[in-house]
């Protein structure tokens, strides 16, 4: 529903690693979302393209891996990926409470790919 | 040539350090900070407006109202002699940090025991967002359907209480407590339920126990 301003964190801290990394042209920028993050793929997609219509970031891809939701049973401890968000019965035990998120919470930049400038100035 | 930079940076981070930092300022001042959600209409300002004035003569407690527009929660909050003020987000779907670090800026915080957040009616979106608060609290109403949590489950698994109110309009409505309860605690085996009527009163003294008990944890 917030799609838009994630998508505005995000341009803040590309712009924030550019400078930090120098980097010239960037073309491709990696995302991870996770299952339970809030945050739906097809609408950051089309945040991305809305607000990068224009300016430094016009062109670049965006690239949004799906991170599945891994748990810990909250009883046995075994570590599985469940079918459904809501409902999770342990594969081993059937417990379906109290389990550990592993994974699935996340929403962050992994890597951007960019034409990076040497210590000389020039691109590397 | 292209380079490929490893990154890893948390897209809430800005919002992730704020918090952070409202949490420690709440500890250090010792002030029981509670994070009110729920959807439209399911009671977050009445439930405020009864504890407020029964609880008045044992803590002092201010009030952050979110919404969209108008001052009308923080005009119904302040007539029980609160202080309370309020944040429009102007079409944001949920308060964050930065609008909290605004607030209480023009709170007098002094001596402080309870600061409410009732944050923007919204079952999905404030969920997501760390307001540095000890507590997350929902708001389900009985009109709105028993099967809440299992649609909108962050809200309720985040929660450390859940309020189900309007239980005076029980006889009209098809609502079970019993499996509004189960559905919660699926997510949250450790919430704790309170079945309240705000307009009738019925079912306040044990969500103001649990006050009680939260505020004296912060001592």
């Amino acid at each position: 529903m917030h799609e838009l301003s994630l998508i505005q964190s995000m341009i803040d801290i590309i712009r924030e690693e550019r400078v930090k990394h120098g980097m010239e042209r960037i073309m491709r920028v990696r995302v991870v979302n996770g299952a339970l993050s809030g945050a739906v793929s097809d609408a950051l997609s089309f945040g991305w393209e809305c607000l990068t219509q224009e300016g430094e970031l016009k062109g670049v891809a965006l690239e949004i891996i799906d991170q599945p939701l891994r748990v810990a049973c909250g009883s046995c401890g075994l570590e599985f990926e469940p079918e459904d968000k809501q409902y999770m019965p342990c594969p081993s035990c059937e417990e379906i409470l109290g389990h550990d998120i592993i994974s699935g919470k996340e929403l962050y930049i992994e890597e951007i790919e960019a034409d990076v400038l040497d210590d000389k100035g020039g691109a590397a | 040539m292209s380079k490929t930079v490893t990154i890893v940076r948390n897209v809430l981070e800005a919002n992730e350090r704020r918090a952070a930092s409202l949490k420690e300022y709440f500890d250090g001042n010792k002030i029981l900070c509670l994070n009110l959600m729920s959807s439209p209409g399911a009671g977050k300002t009445s439930l405020l407006e009864r504890t407020l004035a029964d609880l008045k003569g044992e803590f002092k407690m201010a009030v952050i109202e979110g919404d969209l527009q108008t001052d009308n929660d923080a005009r119904r909050v302040a007539a029980t002699g609160a202080q309370a003020v309020q944040v429009n987000t102007e079409g944001g779907c949920h308060l964050d940090s930065s609008m909290i670090q605004d607030a209480i800026a023009v709170l007098d915080m002094k001596d402080l025991d309870i600061l409410f957040i009732e944050n923007v009616g919204n079952l999905v979106c404030p969920a997501e967002f760390n307001l540095g608060e000890d507590h997350k609290v929902s708001i389900l109403s009985v009109t709105e359907g028993d099967d809440k949590p299992e649609k909108y489950p962050l809200m309720f698994h985040l929660s450390s209480v859940m309020l189900l109110n309007k239980t005076d309009l029980m006889p009209y409505v098809d609502f079970s407590l019993e499996a509004a309860s189960a559905h919660a605690k699926k997510l949250n085996k450790d919430i704790e339920i309170f079945p309240v009527a705000c307009r009738t009163q019925e079912g306040l003294e044990p969500w103001y126990d649990w006050l009680r008990k939260a505020r004296a944890g912060k001592r």
